[in-house]
């Protein structure tokens, strides 16, 4: 593989950029894979890469219906962060966010990891109440956190209204100065790119039309370029989990929700963190394009359509203006939807089936992109082990029976709730 | 935005509606006896098809009823609803 | 050199006796009423507007509408300021300032252009290969740099200070483009009487027939216009909207348009909005949206100078403004050659390169026959110019048109090229059209529609005159027949046009022998055929793939002049024909949309509701701080001269504990229930029984959603036999009667029970402490209040002054109290009596930070327990909790994680010292000395200072919480640096059985 560097981008302008090979191949499916991976988004991708590095599994397929990282991963807000309250959560994501600080480097691929610095506003003493508790826990889970006073959020975003005129004034806020963003399509190619030298085929335009169980045991699966014999397979195709769950027999505890975001015309930088406003619906980070990158709740009913309706966006701008009123004059660009896969506690499922050889990850619900590194990590340990690994293990599928709920929100089984 | 049918008072935009989820899951009787596994399946598992789907409304800025619709996942179109008491006209 | 640009004759839609000032970079030029800044600025000579984002090349002019790519300028100063406007967008207004964007020190000079000498080292995804090492470097040294030279203007920094409106409507028909099929379809609707709104993006209607030299019946295709416009004027049942664009089409047919209501003019009146959203929702749409007019590719096509061949003519003969006295016009096709015709009005003889053979269109005849010489089968290689195209190099084509056979320079001052036409399908495809491709246009056109949306016209790809009305008659009047029974049908007039022959395949110019010039595809972000090249080269062969890593289409006009061809030269490079590359998703809004028009008047105080009680304005005067609770605004505390708020809190808590306080309730949610199943339903919706409640009484209640997490609690009463009074927490009102509703609908409708709010009906007033019984007996004599009169739990229906009040005997507080209810119109009424009668008892009003402390003391959960994750059993409601009747949730609870002894509990604190106030969001831990992940063993949830003990006092909820009482442990807050010695206490700190409630 050639290597990626500031020297040979400079050796390849004198040859007119004739020489750069492919990321990534473009193979025809062989008969039988050792792994199979169905999605060829971020987390499938990223799986890939971990069976070949970590596992030295190297037979592996990735199957795209469409086009790798056309899904979430190329959807999203790129928004990092492991600023949760409960342990399963916080451990799971602070692994990644210690994958992602090397992951350029790792997959000789930038990714444009920014950690800027993450700011939760709160706008009552009861919401600094929450984030304390929330800031206390990260921080006894050795993850970086600090509580900002409204004096020090004014430093920062001076341009957020501290006018009297301010229907929820800003108290304060709590900061994971770690959080912050990358760039979304680069995490997918450059996974795609690495998993590719390292033996991975990844075969796109190719739908899983079904699979052939036998004896409890997964065999191979059916594809609209025909069977594919192999032992073990991994989901990996959130917004699409319960079609093809479906297709096995397997119920979930998940829906598809639409969740839009919207980005600005770009302008020159002014917000340097990523923000989200704590009275409403409304995120916003600006990318290193200059364009303002928003985004706030679901739509609101099931949907499988990849965009929404302008009421969603209507009430995020709305919040938006609320945090930011000089946003009023930006204009907004283009608005776009991605499928959630919501699952019934808002924390996602990396597990084992009843069926061998078959294993699950899905119901990532908002959260998936920060996600990719350390859901690719576990879920290819849990493929090749055929075993969760302890970061995984409380994100099994029992907990909708057990009762170990993992329900950082507090509003129960109903998704589209915000 | 939507346009939802309410059965009780016609027409409306979506922003006088809330969502109420899959309207095929069916609440267990009350003192029913029923094995751990079916209540779980009532509480956290749904239908989640892409196209027909059998959900409900609440008109909550309006007459404040419960209906069901019946509408396509995929492209969001409503192709009937229902007061609770009725059957679609398919 | 002022307006030396301006055409011979005056038969555009300029108004040269109203001269209009301007300035463009601090310098002042005029133009005239009707122009547009671009107009007006090219009529000054003026083509260099900005810098390209990538290399800061310098751009001009390449159309003349929503399709400009290049000329965005920063429009405006101060809280006005508005960047990324397309200059073709802007009506001149006097006093009109506008700036270059993206360059520095000015638009003539910009260090930035260093970009463009070193842009081999910058082709499409450079970022992704470099910048890695060190790894440092990223966060320090090249996103800095890079974000540096991110954006292109710059945001405003203060408030906007303009009016933004929404509008609703209606119609029938709603037409989208007032060109000939737009015009034709309004008209046919209209005369047949539906309701049709006509929308269109410019400020003059008429579309094509401005510019195009076309007969409508004995009419021009200027006249027709404007007579069919005054037609429909005449119609009652037509709206006319111009300036109005409608930018996204969604479900259920809801379009949204935006009105630019008041940019245009000198001094629009105060509460003019600057703009207005409308929400359309139309029967039928019809989408008359027109074309675009494509560019051609070629070495250095990007100078200013260089122009669309349709925008060259319209700039001349709308605007009467002369692109250039020098012009080369370049083209594929023949639609160009009317931009020729209109430079030999101006006696201009253009150079005509052709990359055709030979084409006899009647255009081109006409330009043959004026003498002009047309050199076909020809193009240009390169330009030269660098802040204004001074030549170009051209020659003929080889036989397979992949080389130049010759070339030579010749010098110009403009190029109007024409690749021919992409129709407008933007709406078709955003309402769902699945589009296909028409070979005979070379482009996508509408195919089968999910809505109710029909494109005419050029957004069909029905590129004559002809067509176009027929179509616009036929399909406005076959809607119209859907909402009419008149059957008006409007005769199609014949039409006049010059007839076209078949445009060339042809949209990307071979490259010089030798030479390289970046030939440009997508110019506002400078993707370059070679960067589509080298996308294919690595693999991004998908189009959404060449689309994401050249950014190709992805700029403010969203690929609407480069989408087609960058798709085009993808399937010339894959060998592929273009349907099965496929093109990539159009999205709405159709050009950007203002976010201020989009929010409306939610802005600033207005963003959400604020709700008041109708004693709101009492705590005002008694100097309240108000808290916000939901939009609820509630009085927290009532500072008395320099008191801070702990002061002010401990004052008022012990007052109630000591002598009598008053505190507004108002807020409490309020549901009326009323039937004969009414006790059946709440012994269903309560985890406790409610059968046998008797009349007169009120009863605590806790209920749980399925999943077996406390949802709400409050107290409901029965008023009669089958009539209940329910209150909930102020936070959880709507959705517990909504959760209500949903159970007497959809789950149990047999039961015989209407449920209906009453929040604001009444108005709810706490009188709490020792001696609130003396108070009340006072201001109602006629009544027992007495223990055994009224005892906890009672309440009873009495009268003060001719209104009608109900007292309950319950108790937030603990202690011995009453809430006093009245109608809402009465509330203050009462407040203020309860206040002056209660002076002889000291009495004082409280807020809710005292009515917290007097709640924590006492040990009764809240919403910090209740946070939607916890059992009863979590939160000591246990008790509370049925064995033998079946209510909502019960049968999770039975679940062995909800009372395992990992499960937190509730449990109060006291810190050792007897001092130290535990901060909420605390965690309690047993060794604060380790190093992390620190096993927590749960946090701190409310913390008051006790004023029964005179110490800090906290409610917590921790692992194993009832087998602590009684240890020591640590409160940690991390975040605040914070470790304090606790001892775990019963969460009752004060009167745990409960006596004063019941004295």
């Amino acid at each position: 593989m050639q290597k990626y560097s500031v020297f040979s981008l400079v050796k390849n302008a004198f040859t007119n950029h004739q020489d750069w090979e492919v990321a990534w191949k473009d193979p025809e499916p062989k008969k039988e894979y050792d792994v199979i991976i169905i999605g060829g988004g971020g987390h499938g991708l990223a799986t890939a890469y971990y069976l070949a590095k970590e596992h030295g599994i190297t037979n592996v397929a990735i199957l795209e219906k469409g086009w790798i990282g056309g899904g979430n991963v190329g959807r999203n807000t790129t928004i990092l962060r492991s600023n949760y309250m409960f342990d399963s959560n916080a451990h799971f994501y602070e692994f990644g966010m210690k994958l992602w600080e090397t992951l350029s480097q790792e997959l000789n691929y930038n990714v444009m990891y920014s950690p800027r610095g993450i700011i939760n506003l709160a706008h009552s003493d009861a919401q600094m109440n929450a984030y304390a508790r929330r800031g206390n826990s990260m921080r006894l889970n050795g993850i970086d956190a600090i509580l900002l006073g409204r004096d020090e959020i004014k430093q920062m975003i001076p341009f957020a209204d501290f006018s009297e005129n301010c229907r929820f004034p800003i108290h304060g806020g709590l900061m994971q100065p770690r959080g912050g963003t990358a760039r979304h399509d680069a995490v997918a190619w450059g996974y795609a790119r690495q998993a590719d030298s390292m033996g991975v085929d990844i075969i796109q335009n190719c739908e899983v039309t079904g699979f052939d169980v036998n004896n409890g045991k997964i065999e191979g699966v059916q594809t609209s370029r025909g069977s594919i014999k192999t032992k073990k397979v991994g989901l990996c195709v959130a917004g699409s989990t319960t079609l093809l769950a479906d297709m096995l027999n397997m119920r979930l505890p998940i829906e598809a929700h639409v969740l839009q975001a919207c980005v600005s015309e770009p302008v020159k930088p002014l917000l340097h963190q990523v923000v989200t406003f704590g009275a409403g619906h409304f995120y916003c980070s600006q990318s290193d394009k200059g364009e303002m990158v928003m985004g706030g709740d679901l739509d609101g009913y099931n949907s499988y359509a990849q965009r929404g309706n302008m009421p969603m966006i209507q009430h995020v701008l709305t919040g938006g203006l609320a945090v930011f009123p000089n946003f009023s004059r930006l204009k907004m660009l283009r608005t776009w939807g991605g499928i959630m896969d919501m699952s019934m506690d808002g924390s996602p499922i990396i597990d084992k089936t009843h069926i061998g050889g078959v294993y699950l990850n899905c119901g990532w619900c908002y959260g998936g992109f920060k996600a990719t590194p350390s859901s690719g990590w576990v879920f290819a340990h849990t493929i090749a082990h055929d075993k969760v690994h302890e970061l995984n293990s409380d994100f099994n599928l029992e907990r909708f029976h057990t009762g170990k709920i993992i329900d950082e929100k507090g509003v129960g089984p109903k998704p589209w709730i915000g | 935005m939507l346009e939802i049918k309410c059965p009780y008072c016609g027409k409306r935009s979506q922003n006088e509606f809330s969502y109420g989820g899959d309207a095929t899951v069916k609440r267990p009787m009350l003192g029913e006896e029923i094995s751990t596994e079916d209540w779980d399946n009532f509480v956290y598992f749904r239908d989640n098809p892409r196209g027909k789907h059998t959900e409900l409304w609440h008109h909550v800025s309006g007459c404040r009823q419960w209906f069901k619709a019946s509408r396509d996942t995929a492209t969001h179109e409503i192709f009937d609803t229902c007061k609770m008491n009725e059957a679609f006209n398919e | 050199m002022s307006n030396a640009y301006r055409t011979k004759n005056s038969t555009g839609l300029i108004n040269k006796n109203k001269k209009i000032n301007f300035s463009f970079n601090g310098h002042t030029y005029h133009g005239y009423e009707g122009d547009t800044l671009a107009s007006a600025l090219i009529s000054n000579g003026i083509h260099l507007i900005g810098r390209s984002f990538k290399y800061h090349r310098p751009r001009g002019f390449l159309g003349v509408g929503v399709e400009e790519p290049n000329a965005m300028v920063q429009l405006h100063e101060g809280n006005k300021s508005e960047p990324n406007i397309i200059a073709t967008e802007v009506e001149l207004v006097e006093g009109l300032k506008a700036k270059s964007q993206n360059c520095w020190p000015s638009v003539q000079f910009d260090i930035g252009e260093v970009n463009n000498l070193l842009n081999r080292f910058f082709p499409a995804g450079f970022y992704y290969k470099t910048f890695m090492w060190p790894k440092s470097f990223w966060m320090k040294i090249y996103e800095p740099f890079i974000r540096k030279a991110a954006g292109m203007g710059v945001a405003p920094l203060q408030p906007d200070p303009d009016r933004y409106e929404h509008n609703y409507e209606h119609c029938d028909v709603l037409v989208v483009g007032s060109g000939p099929s737009g015009l034709a379809s309004a008209l046919a609707a209209a005369k047949n009487g539906a309701r049709v709104i006509l929308a269109e993006d410019k400020a003059n209607f008429g579309g094509s027939l401005l510019t195009d030299e076309v007969t409508i019946g004995n009419m021009s295709g200027k006249e027709w216009a404007n007579d069919t416009v005054a037609q429909l004027k005449s119609l009652p049942n037509v709206i006319l909207k111009k300036r109005s664009q409608v930018f996204g089409y969604y479900d259920h047919n809801m379009t949204v348009m935006i009105e630019r209501v008041s940019d245009h003019q000198e001094n629009p009146s105060k509460y003019t909005p600057r703009q207005r959203l409308h929400y359309i929702r139309a029967g039928e749409v019809i989408v008359s949206t027109g074309s675009i007019e494509r560019p051609i590719s070629f070495g250095n096509n990007d100078r200013p100078g260089i122009l669309l061949a349709s925008a060259a003519k319209e700039y001349m003969t709308v605007y009467e403004t002369l692109v250039g006295k020098k012009p080369i016009i370049f083209t594929n096709n023949d639609t160009a050659y009317s931009t020729a015709l209109e430079f030999l009005k101006n006696d201009i003889t253009p150079v005509i390169l052709d990359t055709r053979n030979n084409s006899n269109g009647e255009l081109v005849k006409e330009v043959k026959q004026k003498g002009v010489n047309i050199r076909f089968n020809s193009g240009i290689a390169d330009t030269k110019g660098h802040l204004k195209i001074k030549s170009a190099v051209i020659g003929e084509l080889d036989k397979d048109k992949e080389n130049f056979t010759s070339l030579e320079s010749i010098d110009c001052d403009c190029i109007c090229m024409s690749g021919g036409w992409t129709p407008t399908v933007h709406l078709s495809s955003q309402a769902g059209n699945k589009l296909k491709f028409n070979e005979e246009i070379d482009a996508f056109v509408p195919d089968k529609k999910r809505q109710r949306e029909s494109a005419v016209g050029a957004a069909n790809g029905s590129f004559t005159l002809n067509q176009s009305l027929a179509e616009g008659f036929q399909v406005g009047f076959d809607l119209s027949n859907k909402f009419t029974d008149n059957n008006i049908e409007t005769n199609t007039p014949n039409s006049k046009e010059p007839k076209y022959e078949k445009h060339e395949r042809l949209w990307c110019m071979p490259l010089p022998q030798g030479k390289k010039p970046k030939r440009f595809i997508d110019f506002q972000n400078d993707v370059a055929v070679s960067d589509v090249e080298l996308a294919i080269r690595e693999g991004f062969r998908s189009i959404e793939h060449v689309k994401r890593y050249t950014t190709l289409g992805m700029a403010g006009d969203q690929g609407k002049t480069s989408n087609l061809n960058g798709l085009q030269y993808v399937s010339n490079i894959e060998k592929k024909i273009v349907p099965e590359v496929g093109h990539t998703t159009f999205r709405p809004p159709y050009t950007p949309v203002t976010i201020g028009a989009i929010v409306g008047r939610e802005v600033g105080n207005h963003y959400l509701p604020t709700r008041k009680s109708p004693i709101h304005n009492w705590h005002e005067e008694k100097n309240a701080v108000f808290v916000a609770a939901g939009l609820w605004q509630r009085p927290r505390y009532y500072p008395k001269e320099s008191e801070n708020m702990n002061d002010a809190v401990n004052r008022e808590a012990a007052n109630v504990r000591k002598n009598v306080g008053i505190c507004d309730v108002t807020t409490l949610g309020k549901i009326d229930i009323k039937g004969p199943d009414a006790p059946e339903f709440l012994n269903r919706v309560y985890t406790n029984a409610w059968l046998k409640l008797p009349v007169g009484k009120a009863r605590y209640g806790v209920m749980l959603r399925e999943d077996g997490m406390v949802f709400d609690d409050g107290t409901t009463s029965r008023l009669s036999e089958n009539h209940f009074h329910m209150t909930t927490t102020t936070a959880q009102a709507a959705n517990v009667l909504s959760h209500l509703e949903y159970y007497l609908q959809v789950v149990w409708p047999e039961l015989d029970v209407n449920v209906l709010s009453t929040t604001e009906q009444w108005s709810g007033i706490a009188v709490a402490g020792p001696k609130s019984r003396e108070l009340l007996s006072k201001l109602f004599p006629n009544i027992d209040l007495s223990n055994e009169g009224l005892p906890f739990m009672g309440l009873v229906d009495t009268n003060i002054d001719g209104i009608f009040a109900r007292i309950y005997r319950i108790s937030f507080s603990g202690e011995l109290a009453y809430e006093v209810n009245v109608e809402s119109n009465f509330g203050l009424h009462m407040w203020k009596r309860i206040m002056d009668e209660g002076k002889a008892f000291n009495i004082e009003p409280y807020g809710t930070e005292a009515l917290s402390t007097l709640r924590i003391e006492m040990g009764h959960v809240a919403g910090a327990e209740l946070d939607g994750r916890a059992v009863p059993f979590d939160v000591g409601l246990n008790g509370m909790v049925s064995k033998k009747k079946d209510f909502i949730g019960k049968r999770s609870l039975s679940k062995e994680a909800f009372s395992s002894e990992d499960r937190q509990t509730i449990v109060g604190l006291v810190p050792l010292d007897k001092r130290t106030k535990i901060p909420e969001g605390s965690h309690i831990v047993e060794n604060d000395k380790v190093a992390s992940p620190v096993p927590k063993l749960g946090h701190v949830s409310s913390s008051c200072w006790s004023v029964e003990y005179n110490n800090p006092f906290s409610i917590a909820i921790i692992k194993d919480g009832k087998n602590k009482i009684g240890k020591n442990l640590f409160a940690v807050s991390p975040l605040k640096d914070i470790s304090i010695p606790v001892e775990v206490v019963s969460s009752h700190y004060v009167d745990p059985d409960g006596e004063r409630v019941r004295s």
